[in-house]
């Protein structure tokens, strides 16, 4: 079991998470190749401020919080903090980043980290919950909605109960192989679908900002999806 | 098309992955990468991509001499193809010679420091001079695209003595190439080493690098323009029929395509070079005798007949033969087996036949591969990317780009998500980058790889009572017998083991040094987790369904990272192990045991040191001491820096 820990924490961690950083970076560079040389437009011509504002005005979403998603909004936010912060600042991550790539980040606690982590869980299970229990969640959820909630879920259930021997089933050697292996099939996940948000989330803002904009949007949208060929 | 597309593909896949080779073998240097040694100082990428590399790329100035000198104008058309493909497979050979030599910076060195004695300085000159020339002859077909007329005119009007400088360089370097295996006739096997190595070489290369323009000339055919060389398409089916299949008896014309016959005479005049290459071969096997070792029935006497079967028999033979003669595919085979011939060949004389006496067996390491066929790969790639957008086979480019199609964004079911990933070049490309070089990285980081883990024999005891001990970790090294009986008395008994036995297991008294010391050269860590969480549930008595869960604040402290940094000393528990002549210092590191090598020398070299101050023990401090076959030291020992 050492060994295959040893395995999941040396050369898999090294290439998931090497392909993790390659894809998204390839969904930056083709995002930036699509707006600047195919469409031919220059880095003036991009609304920056604009998209900064949009960026931000989402990052604290008070204000697109419509009527009837109230509490989706809400769980759906509060999970992406602990989603944020844990798999970065949490003591023995910090520890494992300096080692892999020197990186020297700050740390939370124990205690804020477990109840970050409680939150991710709770808010995830929540958000579960409205996908397949209300009609209106589940007509817009795919098979890769579940699917992901659960991977991320994973991780953050399985490191909390490696930490936590008292409430642990499991051997604490097989939990963690669990911990790192589920985390390594997201980072695997994270470029190739919609989690792909997580360097897109500004992307989209400079699209749908740019579209709104120009005069002739609607050509464009097809153009983007469809190939200069088609028109409306 | 999809048939194109596929082949970049796979093309990327290895570009990509010989990307990370080139990195890995900058960074790290060529022991860390590479399988080669001081016996084995040269492998595949001297052998495969430079000798043999060079050597198939003689199309240039072949056809060359073909068209300018011999004014055979039907072989116009292969003119821009085979200076394309000289260019490429040069320009390549280079690659690889510049990530195979030790300090690659230094390239430029032989333009500046000649060393005229050297036939690798003429291999310089030629192979540097002729790339230049092939650069020079590709201009045109580049230039017209930016049309810059005036330097496609200029280039025009020199080509004839380019062509001709071009064909003396390279016949003046493919026999130096053969030369460099003639100051080797004590390594080399007798099967392959002959004074007429320079003109082997030479012919050879003559013959299969035509036949390799034949072969782009039909790969090019199957990937873009299959009329020319196959005939129509309604008649597919007929014209790719093999050998002998397909015999016309009913008098019906076999359609072929109307370039088919210009390669039959230029596979022609190849083969015949590559008869004449036999013939002499055969000669020279009668004349010095060394039929009689081909007779012997060893494994290179196998190794050179496959060789001349595939370089010199099976091309004669679909080439000539009258029913194979017209058919494209017997001909594509043909080139391939005389293509991969003279690579055997060139394998052969510098590598199967030449390290047989170095007495060690070298297999290429996964990043010599890789960096290998990853320079190969780049330049088909770029071969695509010229032939596509130049005028090279032909002037139809430009309205074959055009119906290339355009592909559409499409629905991935998957993700949920309008994507364009796998339509366009750019976007395959990145995608096999981004699962390539991460997966070349993990396979081929030099850490990873351990080349010289070796496991520690124990040390084995002479009889029964172990009075005297064979320590001979790695079994081939310099061994000594150490007097274990005779150490102990001299020491002062039983309470002087522990001078040398400084730790024990658990439970154990002077535990022997290879079983914590386990690599000859490498330190190992002997620290396992596993066994200490189970162990130290045991001994603290913890409870719960799984007691090892609840061990980790017995070491890690609480709040703190839990790593092996901030866990407890090993010396707090394993004091009673440690049997240290005076208390030892509590932040030293029991995880990691140094390597067998530098055990054995730190625990014997300060003790014979100190007694060979005193005057009647001197030879105590030599290495000959104790490896008896070592000569003694002339110098003093404290001139020599001990390895550490």
């Amino acid at each position: 079991m050492e060994a295959w820990l040893d395995f999941a924490k040396g050369p898999l961690f090294a290439f998931t998470f090497g392909i993790m950083i390659a894809g998204l970076f390839r969904l930056v560079f083709l995002q930036v190749y699509h707006l600047l040389v195919k469409k031919g437009r220059r880095l003036k011509d991009v609304p920056w401020m604009a998209m900064v504002r949009e960026s931000l005005s989402w990052v604290i979403p008070v204000r697109h919080i419509e009527p009837g998603t109230k509490i989706f909004s809400i769980a759906s936010f509060l999970m992406h903090i602990g989603v944020i912060v844990v798999p970065l600042f949490l003591l023995d991550h910090v520890v494992r980043w300096e080692r892999f790539l020197g990186l020297d980040l700050p740390a939370v606690s124990k205690g804020t980290a477990d109840i970050l982590t409680l939150l991710t869980i709770a808010c995830s299970l929540l958000l579960l919950a409205y996908r397949t229990f209300r009609a209106r969640h589940r007509t817009v959820s795919g098979p890769v909605d579940y699917i992901l909630l659960v991977l991320v879920l994973l991780p953050f259930v399985s490191g909390y109960l490696a930490m936590h021997p008292a409430l642990n089933p499991l051997p604490w050697d097989v939990m963690m192989l669990t911990h790192i292996l589920s985390a390594e099939v997201l980072f695997l996940m994270i470029p190739a679908t919609k989690l792909a948000h997580v360097v897109l989330f500004f992307f989209d803002r400079i699209s749908a900002v740019h579209w709104q904009l120009r005069p002739g949007a609607g050509d464009r949208v097809a153009e983007a999806l469809y190939g200069e060929e088609v028109r409306i | 098309m999809r048939r194109t597309r596929a082949l970049k593909d796979l093309l990327w896949v290895f570009a990509l992955a010989g990307l990370v080779a080139g990195v890995f073998r900058l960074w790290f240097g060529l022991g860390a990468t590479t399988n080669l040694s001081d016996a084995v100082p040269w492998g595949l990428w001297k052998i495969f991509n430079m000798v043999a590399g060079v050597a198939i790329s003689t199309s240039g100035f072949m056809v060359g001499f073909l068209v300018y000198v011999l004014k055979l104008e039907r072989f116009r058309p292969l003119m821009k193809p085979a200076i394309l493909v000289a260019f490429l497979g040069y320009g390549c050979s280079c690659l690889a010679l510049l990530f195979d030599i030790g300090l690659p910076f230094r390239f430029w060195h032989p333009f500046l420091m000649w060393n005229e004695h050297s036939f690798l300085f003429e291999v310089f000159w030629c192979v540097s001079l002729y790339f230049t020339i092939t650069a020079i002859e590709l201009g045109p077909t580049l230039f017209e695209k930016l049309r810059a007329e005036r330097v496609v005119a200029f280039l025009h009007r020199i080509a004839f003595g380019v062509v001709v400088v071009g064909i003396s360089l390279s016949s003046l370097h493919h026999s130096s190439l053969g030369s460099l295996f003639l100051v080797t006739p004590q390594r080399l096997h007798p099967l392959w080493y002959s004074s007429l190595l320079p003109l082997f070489f030479i012919i050879s290369a003559a013959g299969a690098g035509l036949m390799f323009m034949v072969l782009i000339k039909i790969v090019y055919a199957r990937l873009y323009d299959r009329e020319s060389v196959f005939g129509p398409k309604s008649e597919e089916a007929i014209a790719i029929v093999p050998m002998g299949g397909g015999s016309n008896g009913n008098g019906k014309e076999r359609p072929t395509g109307r370039d088919l016959p210009m390669l039959v005479s230029l596979a022609s005049i190849a083969t015949s070079i590559l008869g004449a290459f036999g013939v002499i071969q055969v000669a020279r096997l009668l004349v010095d005798g060394s039929w009689r070792v081909l007779a012997a029935g060893t494994w290179e006497s196998w190794l050179f007949g496959l060789e001349m079967a595939l370089l010199v028999g099976l091309p004669l033979f679909l080439v000539w033969n009258p029913q194979t003669r017209r058919s494209p595919t017997a001909l594509g085979l043909a080139a391939i087996s005389a293509c991969s011939g003279l690579f055997l060949n060139r394998m052969d004389v510098g590598i199967f036949g030449y390290f047989r006496s170095a007495g060690e067996v070298y297999f290429p390491s996964l990043a010599e591969w890789a960096l290998s066929a990853g320079v190969i790969a780049a330049a088909g790639l770029t071969f695509l990317v010229i032939v596509e957008n130049f005028s090279v086979f032909d002037e139809e480019w430009k309205t074959r780009r055009a119906d290339m199609g355009i592909f559409k964004a499409k629905f991935d079911s998957f993700s949920l998500v309008w994507n364009t990933a796998l339509s366009s070049g750019l976007e395959r490309a990145t995608v096999i980058a981004v699962i390539m070089i991460p997966l070349a990285w993990s396979l081929m980081y030099p850490s990873y790889a351990r080349i010289d883990a070796l496991e520690v024999e124990p040390a084995l005891g002479l009889d029964v009572t172990r009075t005297v001990l064979c320590i001979n970790g790695n079994t081939t090294g310099v061994k000594t017998d150490f007097p274990h009986a005779d150490h102990r008395e001299r020491l002062g008994g039983d309470t002087s083991c522990r001078q040398c036995h400084h730790m024990s297991l658990p439970g154990d008294e002077t535990t022997a040094c290879f079983r914590c010391h386990r690599q000859m050269v490498q330190s190992t860590r002997i620290f396992d987790h596993g066994e200490h969480t189970l162990a130290v549930a045991e001994s603290e008595q913890l409870g719960g369904i799984y007691p090892s869960n609840h061990s980790c604040g017995v070491c890690h402290p609480a709040g703190e990272a839990k790593s092996a940094e901030s866990a407890k000393p090993c010396l707090e528990c394993h004091r009673e192990d440690a049997r240290w002549e005076e208390p030892a210092d509590q932040d030293s590191d029991l995880a990691l045991a140094v390597s067998y090598m530098e055990a054995m020398h730190e625990n014997c070299i300060p003790c014979h040191r100190d007694e060979a101050e005193k005057p009647d023990q001197k030879a105590l401090d030599d290495c000959s001491t104790c490896h008896r076959s070592l000569k003694q030291r002339e110098v003093p020992i404290e001139t020599v820096t001990m390895r550490r």
